[in-house]
């Protein structure tokens, strides 16, 4: 009898707290979340005809994330998110061409790399009766990069909460030191420094729609070259925007919701780009979802970008012949189920990258052929308490 | 800001309804009043048992029908919450009791024969209609009553519209279901007078709140006496019989839906045990017992 | 300020052309819906955020950037 009686009391708080009227919009979590998903991704290995010497494998990543969501209080939340990704393969170290013309990548080591990247970062959110406001901080470790970040945001509502407006900013101060610098001859340690900034508007259209608009602006300034490219040279300032735009929408009669996104993207290395994806989040009784997925990106190359490197250009002209950097489209596809039951959730995710020069809209007059395709499966865990 | 609150008070839900807040505009007052009598005639309208029209007559004339009757979002978490309250009152709080209250006829103060209860009984028990993925399947000969739930229900969802429109601090009382927003301005606590089942016009307590519900659950004026005996309108779904519990308990908690289920199973718990269950929820009450004595609980820790 | 207000609002929804509801705090039971939310699964979208971020040139969205990582 002893203390059951409290116990019927928080069982019925549950069941009262989830009635519609009653739950807030915005607010803060009223039972903890701690959430693991594990994924791995790996890239589809380089032909023998693209890559004639050392090592054909490329990137195989395993990525742990540990995330912790839980009340503070009646008006603070707590979130504390852990990364920690382990990393093998081997990555473009240069191209070259081939006795043919046709441009070859060279992989970095025939033993390949490895390394491992340790991210811890901390954060909080006080609400008001009208918003809220939060920051975190964080620190991300490898064996050859460290970062330490800071961010603040705020959002506030209005018209009876039907638009909320937000803003933010955030700061890293990231510091690079390649491994073997000396016997390769790279840089021994540089930094680099990032600031963003953005705002957002969404709104509630109707009782089932909703949208959402945002602006970022980045500048980096620093060492934003790759240190493990033989011929890396980029400019020291990057200045990057991007406008993003999401787009929600319920069908009752499916019981189901539309995510569209778009994002148009521009830097002054003078790349541009556009992403665009669709999902469709399908319940199946009130304990399964799908959720398929598709993604098509598609950039324009950096002004400076170089499908072969060419040696014997002098070093004060930059180029780069980061595969990254050229121009590329990129089409994904997605399948998740979710099974939600109460205090458990799990979440299995399969996804397929295909990126690839004739996928873009861009013209590509340089081809990078070191473009990536990969494979990524992911399990995720919630449990709510 | 203004220190005298506006009042305003209405007819909804078969009860006395009042609404105070403080805003310095009136006008702005107004328009937020009509919303939120709107909200409570949203509610009274879908859920009222006694409305042609309403969903819950729509839900009732769907006994038998073995395909089920969709039913939406809101529906289903109130029909959540309720399975809830029979859970953790382990059958006693159950909405599907109606039909027992038909064979109790408080106005002709008659007691029903035992076999006549053992009938009602088989069309009481919540377990034994499914309500799940949306839909509800409702047995033939059994009837849903959210009486113990929509008020309660009515008076947070009130108060969160309110929230929602900017009041800071209001009082919400849906024929004795209170839910407030906020203190009084100043952190002064709103004071709940607790009318005596006993007397007319006595005040048996009175229960302060900063901040959520309060809910009250009692036989006041719906018993008859036969016999000698008392016989209170709360029935024991489990027995068919009257329970033989407290004459009247209001209970404050964070919302007023908890306030009033909690209210709700401790009058139908047998005195003694209530009175402990009370004493163990941790719940600010004020309650009388079958002799007319005033108890409380949790009342000096709570704010 | 509410003048302001109105203004912005009516600005918003002519921007998207399409007419905004007013959608009252009751009504919004579907679009309280995790599946309705920006970003359903967090750790989802950062893991994606990461992974995009490594193997294309763009990064930046709805939200200020976290930390840099050597991947890019």
């Amino acid at each position: 009898m002893k203390d059951s009686a409290s116990r019927n009391i928080i069982a019925l708080s549950t069941t009262a707290l989830a009635l519609p009227g009653i739950a807030l919009a915005d607010a803060p979590p009223t039972q903890s979340t701690i959430s693991y998903k594990l994924s791995n991704y790996q890239e589809d290995d380089l032909s023998r005809s693209e890559t004639p010497f050392g090592d054909l494998e490329r990137y195989d990543i395993d990525v742990h994330q540990f995330q912790l969501v839980s009340p503070l209080g009646r008006n603070m939340s707590l979130h504390v998110d852990a990364n920690y990704e382990s990393l093998s393969g081997a990555s473009p170290w240069y191209t070259s061409r081939s006795l043919d013309g046709e441009p070859i990548v060279n992989l970095s080591g025939a033993s390949g790399i490895s390394d491992r990247r340790t991210e811890l970062s901390i954060g909080s959110r006080y609400y008001l009766e009208n918003g809220s406001f939060g920051g975190n901080i964080g620190y991300s470790e490898e064996d050859d990069y460290r970062a330490i970040y800071f961010g603040f945001n705020t959002e506030k509502h209005y018209n009876n909460d039907l638009t909320t407006v937000s803003a933010g900013l955030s700061y890293s101060s990231d510091k690079v030191f390649p491994t073997d610098a000396a016997l390769f001859n790279r840089v021994e340690e540089d930094d680099k420094q990032s600031s963003s900034l953005f705002v957002s508007v969404s709104q509630i259209i109707n009782q089932v729609s909703s949208f959402q608009s945002a602006l970022s602006f980045t500048e980096q300034s620093g060492f934003l070259s790759d240190p493990y490219k033989l011929r890396d040279f980029r400019p020291d300032d990057k200045t990057q925007i991007a406008w993003s735009n999401s787009y929600r929408r319920f069908f009752v009669s499916a019981n189901a919701a539309l995510h569209v996104n778009y994002r148009y993207y521009h830097d002054d290395f003078g790349i541009s780009s556009h992403t665009s994806d669709l999902s469709w989040h399908q319940n199946l009784g009130r304990t399964f979802q799908i959720v398929p997925t598709l993604r098509y990106y598609n950039q324009s190359a950096a002004e400076f970008f170089t499908n072969v490197d060419d040696f014997l250009n002098p070093i004060s002209e930059y180029q780069s012949s980061d595969y990254r950097l050229s121009a590329f489209g990129a089409v994904s596809g997605g399948f998740s189920v979710i099974a939600d039951m109460n205090s458990w959730k799990i979440t299995l995710t399969a996804e397929r990258y295909l990126a690839n020069d004739k996928y873009s809209a861009y013209d590509v007059s340089l081809p990078s052929t070191a473009l990536v395709k990969y494979n990524r499966i992911s399990l995720g865990i919630d449990f709510r308490f | 800001m203004n220190p005298t609150p506006k009042h305003f008070s209405f007819k909804a839900m078969g009860s006395f309804c009042e609404i105070q807040l403080f805003d310095e505009s009136r006008i702005r007052v107004k328009n937020v009043v009509n919303q939120l009598a709107e909200e409570v005639a949203r509610l009274e309208k879908k859920y009222s048992r006694f409305r042609e029209d309403s969903f819950l007559t729509e839900i009732n004339s769907s006994a038998g029908n073995k395909l089920g009757l969709a039913i939406d979002d809101e529906t289903q978490s109130l029909f959540d919450h309720a399975l809830n309250c029979f859970e953790q009152s382990d059958g006693l709080f159950d909405i599907t009791a109606g039909a027992l209250n038909k064979i109790w006829d408080f106005k002709k103060a008659l007691v029903p024969s035992q076999a006549q209860i053992d009938v009602a009984r088989a069309h009481v028990g919540l377990n034994k209609l499914s309500c799940k993925d949306s839909h509800i399947h409702l047995p033939r000969d059994m009837q849903i009553d959210f009486g113990g739930i929509v008020k309660e229900y009515a008076a947070d969802s009130v108060a969160r519209l309110a929230r929602s429109l900017g009041v800071e601090h209001g009082l919400v009382n849906l024929g004795g279901d209170f839910s407030v927003i906020g203190s009084q301005p100043g952190n002064k606590p709103w004071a709940v007078g607790i009318s005596s089942p006993v007397s007319e016009s006595g005040v048996m307590a009175k229960i302060e709140l900063n901040d959520g519900g309060l809910a009250s659950s009692g036989d006041y004026e719906r018993f008859f006496m036969h016999e000698g005996k008392r016989y209170s309108h709360i029935l024991n779904p489990m027995t068919g019989w009257p329970s033989n519990g407290l004459r009247a308990v209001s209970i404050a908690a964070n919302l007023c839906s908890v306030a009033g289920s909690a209210a709700t199973i401790a009058m139908l718990k047998d005195e003694s045990e209530a009175k402990a269950w009370l004493e163990d929820s941790g719940l600010a009450c004020v309650y009388m017992d079958s002799e007319e004595k005033i108890g409380s609980a949790g009342l000096n820790s709570k704010n | 300020m509410r003048q302001f207000r109105t203004t912005l609002l009516m600005s918003i929804c002519s921007l998207m052309l399409i007419s905004c509801a007013d959608v009252r705090a009751w009504e919004r039971g579907y679009l309280a819906r995790e599946e309705m939310a920006w970003a359903p699964d967090a750790l989802e979208s950062s893991l994606n955020d990461h992974i995009f971020f490594s193997k294309e040139a763009s990064s930046g969205g709805n939200n200020a950037a976290g930390g840099g990582c050597g991947c890019n």
